[in-house]
């Protein structure tokens, strides 16, 4: 009993000096950083913090002239004993990150938070107050998110009421891979006012006579690699499709597209928005 | 030594040995012969365990052999049989695994006395000289001779033998026939082989099985068996059998078709 | 025939020694780059924190576990390759890996994780291997006795049946869970916890000591089944123990590190050409070897594009690969010195 008790003061003393630390952010900022997401550097960078990053992954976009920032792997494998030697206060890891090695490094000690991919603009705000709480910049976050709503409501002012429009996002080929219902893209989709056609299926993998079926107003390719124009040219062959009569096949930036970050939710809105216009509007 | 009594087995779907009845005594060479598919080798294979009886016993020594462990068997019965798969071994290494049945489990290396029966095994076969040769690059006699120098190593009382003989040239017949016989009077081993050739197994047997369609047709001395109307009873084929002038023991010898001279037998 | 003994102390003891000689190349590599002096000296306790860590926590963990996993799969592919006396059967051919990497894609399909923890994987890989282990020999024992050639060709046919239930698995699953089986499916020696590391070297170790109380009947077994019956070995008995054997040291592996092809494939064939074919001392050579060649390829995988890492069994795979093909064109060679 007094042990239980004794665990449960010893919690609430935690919880409180947390509080306390995070009122006063300033002292609580994290000095050495490893993110393990391109998405989290990025934010990372809009929150000003990036000084404090000393890791991050070959596919992270940072400054040339930062040259301390060390490589610590690939998005799904990291480098252990890299992230290790830097001896980090706080790790960012994305739910693409090993499993095996999130375990490792909570066992070494080391301070890791998982940011699940998010899934829409909602959960999207949520953790970059999330991060601005962890690197102890909540105001920067705050603005941040304000600023991004701001630039949406924007957005969807000036477009105005529309029709709603039918949408498929192609994301992968071979197997037809789409965006389904809780992917980012999806999210920007419904937001720019269209409807996503795939979003009651579960997995990603749809069938292409389903899609000359529901017949989408407008078809979005977000494929990886050079393959978006071979596929492309691959549904120019369907003409009976209203995506083809009204030549309304897009190819996107992927990275901008899929990158769940404020920066790349309002670029993508506003070219989605652009893309779901009518013609002759 | 070793007894069938009313032995039938056979394979699953196939052929079958009916009531078998054989005795083979103390230090007696026995000669299994018959034509193909007479079930020579399935009446070996049953005595050395790899078929079981439908009905009726294989008893060593007045004990059936299926009551006996394995292990021990092997260390009274060795086998010198056609189906033993070469291996990238040295003979001397093939030779030890001879031992195998008198190792204990976690014995990891041979003692002296293993090495000793082995030498002795060699030396007997006259394989000493090619100990350190691959067993799959020397010739087919030779091999012949390291397969018994295995069984040897064993150290049986009854040695079976599946056609030693095939596949070898006159000289290493001999040779190997030769080695059996001072084996046998040597070191008083029984023998039962499977042999194909009778006038090897005449010359060499102290008795023979002559088996027919799974059944036994004659037991006897090769006098006895290697008789003109028996074996054209049983071959099928017309032959003259006449006595070998040194050892006296019966010899036979085919016709061809242009020299068909006798008239055929009707029985 | 103590020329023999010498021989083969010698060639154990060659082999420790290469074994000692890559774990401490292994322990002095990485991206963090440690000094070999500052190593040993970190070794023989005058430790300071991050290098401590790195070295006692990150490198030696995948050492043992490289040991316990090489050695292991070596082991099993000496023993099935006695057993069916066909140099081209491996650990993975009998669906063994199959079953548990399916075991392990369901385990992800259905979030079961939040339930089992840290050892969720290799209980679900196990769970599944054993699966394949008891279907297998429903399947193939018939009276009692196993049908050799039965028990390989439903091996195989389990694996393409196995793998295509995977490949379902992963149409249905959601992206995000994907990666997670592709990753497991490549095979890591990266594992978080030690207990689990200290079980599987326990395991591997116990394989290697009750393989030799088989030692006899896999030399007898070289000569055929009928041959070793009648050196007085109960070949049914004795297949079916190794067999279990084989079965339990590749599910083991399989389900902690994932299918690390090639090692039990290679590592009994050259060890063979080296050595010979006696079982005696060709289970712990090759147990030997197994290991040591697991932890150098793991050790090319986390250095050869740092701070990147491959997958281990693209090394094991590639090196392996090239290393027996060199071997099989100097087979003379090894041939004649062998005797």
């Amino acid at each position: 009993m007094t042990g239980n008790k004794r665990i449960f003061i010893g919690s609430m003393i935690l919880v409180l000096l947390l509080f306390v630390a995070g009122s006063h952010s300033a002292e609580a900022r994290p000095e050495r950083i490893v993110s393990l997401g391109p998405s989290l550097t990025e934010e990372l960078y809009m929150l000003g913090a990036q000084d404090s990053l000393v890791g991050c992954t070959t596919y992270c976009r940072v400054p040339s002239d930062k040259k301390n920032i060390e490589k610590v792997g690939t998005v799904v494998e990291v480098n252990l004993e890299k992230i290790v030697s830097l001896k980090p206060d706080l790790v960012l890891a994305t739910s693409l990150t090993d499993l095996r090695a999130i375990e490792k490094m909570k066992l070494l000690g080391i301070n890791v938070i998982v940011f699940p991919t998010a899934k829409d603009f909602t959960e999207l705000c949520g953790q970059v107050l999330q991060l601005g709480r962890l690197v102890g910049r909540e105001k920067d976050a705050q603005e941040l998110v304000s600023e991004t709503k701001e630039k949406v409501a924007a957005i969807i002012s000036k477009k105005g009421d529309r029709p709603p429009r039918t949408v498929f996002v192609q994301i992968g080929t071979k197997p037809l891979f789409a965006a389904s219902k809780d992917s980012f893209i999806n999210s920007v989709v419904e937001f720019a006012g269209g409807t996503n056609i795939v979003s009651g299926s579960r997995s990603g993998i749809y069938s292409r006579e389903k899609v000359i079926k529901e017949d989408p107003d407008v078809i979005i390719i977000a494929t990886m690699g050079l393959v978006g124009r071979s596929e492309k040219r691959a549904w120019e062959e369907y003409k009976t499709l209203k995506a083809v009569k009204e030549s309304s096949i897009y190819i996107v930036d992927p990275y901008k597209f899929c990158g769940p970050t404020p920066g790349n939710f309002v670029s993508a809105l506003e070219e989605t928005v652009r893309m779901l216009r009518i013609k002759d509007e | 030594m070793i007894e069938a009594r009313g032995l039938t087995c056979g394979y699953d779907s196939s052929f079958f040995l009916k009531d078998i009845n054989l005795k083979v005594k103390n230090g007696e060479i026995m000669g299994i012969i018959g034509p193909n598919g007479s079930g020579k080798t399935t009446f070996l294979r049953a005595m050395t365990r790899i078929l079981k009886p439908r009905s009726g016993t294989i008893s060593f020594r007045e004990r059936d052999i299926w009551t006996i462990k394995l292990e021990e068997l092997a260390k009274m019965i060795a086998v010198v049989s056609q189906r033993s798969e070469t291996a990238m071994m040295s003979v001397e290494e093939y030779v030890l695994l001879g031992r195998i049945p008198h190792h204990k489990r976690l014995q990891l290396i041979e003692n002296k006395r293993d090495m000793d029966i082995a030498r002795r095994s060699m030396e007997l076969t006259g394989t000493l000289k090619i100990k350190d040769h691959l067993i799959d690059e020397i010739s087919g006699g030779e091999r012949q001779l390291a397969l018994i120098a295995r069984a040897l190593t064993q150290e049986p009382d009854l040695l079976l033998l599946d056609e030693p003989t095939t596949h070898l040239d006159i000289s290493h017949q001999v040779m190997v026939l030769n080695l059996i016989k001072r084996l046998n009077s040597e070191l008083g081993l029984t023998v039962i082989m499977v042999l194909h050739d009778l006038n090897l197994a005449s010359e060499y047997c102290h008795r023979l099985i002559l088996l027919n369609e799974g059944r036994v047709r004659k037991i006897g001395s090769p006098e006895e068996v290697i008789d003109y109307r028996i074996i054209e009873e049983v071959y099928k084929t017309l032959v003259v059998v006449k006595n070998n002038p040194v050892s006296s023991r019966p010899h036979v010898f085919v016709v061809s078709e242009e020299k068909n001279l006798r008239p055929k037998i009707e029985e | 025939m103590n020329k023999k003994l010498t021989k083969w102390f010698l060639w154990v003891g060659l082999l420790i020694a290469g074994l000692v000689a890559v774990s401490l190349f292994s322990l002095s590599v990485g991206s963090a780059a440690i000094p070999i002096k500052k190593a040993a000296g970190i070794l023989m306790g005058s430790g300071s924190g991050t290098e401590h860590t790195i070295l006692f926590n990150i490198r030696l963990p995948r050492i043992i576990l490289g040991l316990a996993i090489g050695g292991a799969l070596s082991l099993a592919g000496v023993i099935l390759q006695g057993i069916f006396r066909n140099p081209l059967v491996e650990p993975y051919t009998l669906g063994i890996s199959g079953g548990a990497a399916l075991g392990v894609s369901l385990h992800i399909l259905l979030k079961l994780n939040n339930l089992t923890g840290l050892a969720g994987y290799p209980l679900a890989g196990s769970i599944g291997s054993l699966l394949v282990i008891i279907l297998l020999y429903g399947l193939s024992a018939k009276k009692g006795i196993l049908k050799m050639q039965g028990l390989l060709l439903t091996g195989v046919m389990i694996s393409f049946i196995s793998s295509s239930l995977i490949m379902l698995v992963m149409a249905i699953s959601r992206t995000q869970d994907l990666h997670g089986i592709i990753f497991w499916i490549m095979g890591s020696l990266e594992e978080p916890s030690w207990t689990l590391i200290k079980i599987m070297l326990s395991i591997s170790v116990v394989g290697l000591f009750l393989s030799y109380f088989y030692q006899k009947d896999l030399n007898a077994l070289i000569l055929g089944d009928e041959e070793a019956l009648h050196l007085g070995v109960d070949v049914e008995r004795a297949k079916k123990g190794l067999l279990i054997l084989a079965c339990v040291l590749t599910g083991c592996s399989v389900s902690l590190a994932g299918i690390i092809g090639f090692v039990g494939l290679v590592v009994p064939h050259v060890t063979r050409m080296f050595i010979g074919k006696d079982h005696r001392i060709l289970l712990i050579t090759s147990y030997l070897l197994g290991g040591t060649f697991l932890i150098l390829c793991d050790t090319l995988a986390r250095t050869i594009i740092a701070p990147m890492e491959l997958p281990v069994g693209v090394i094991t795979g590639i090196f392996g690969g090239s290393l027996f093909v060199y071997a099989l064109t100097r087979k003379r060679v090894f041939v004649g010195g062998g005797s």
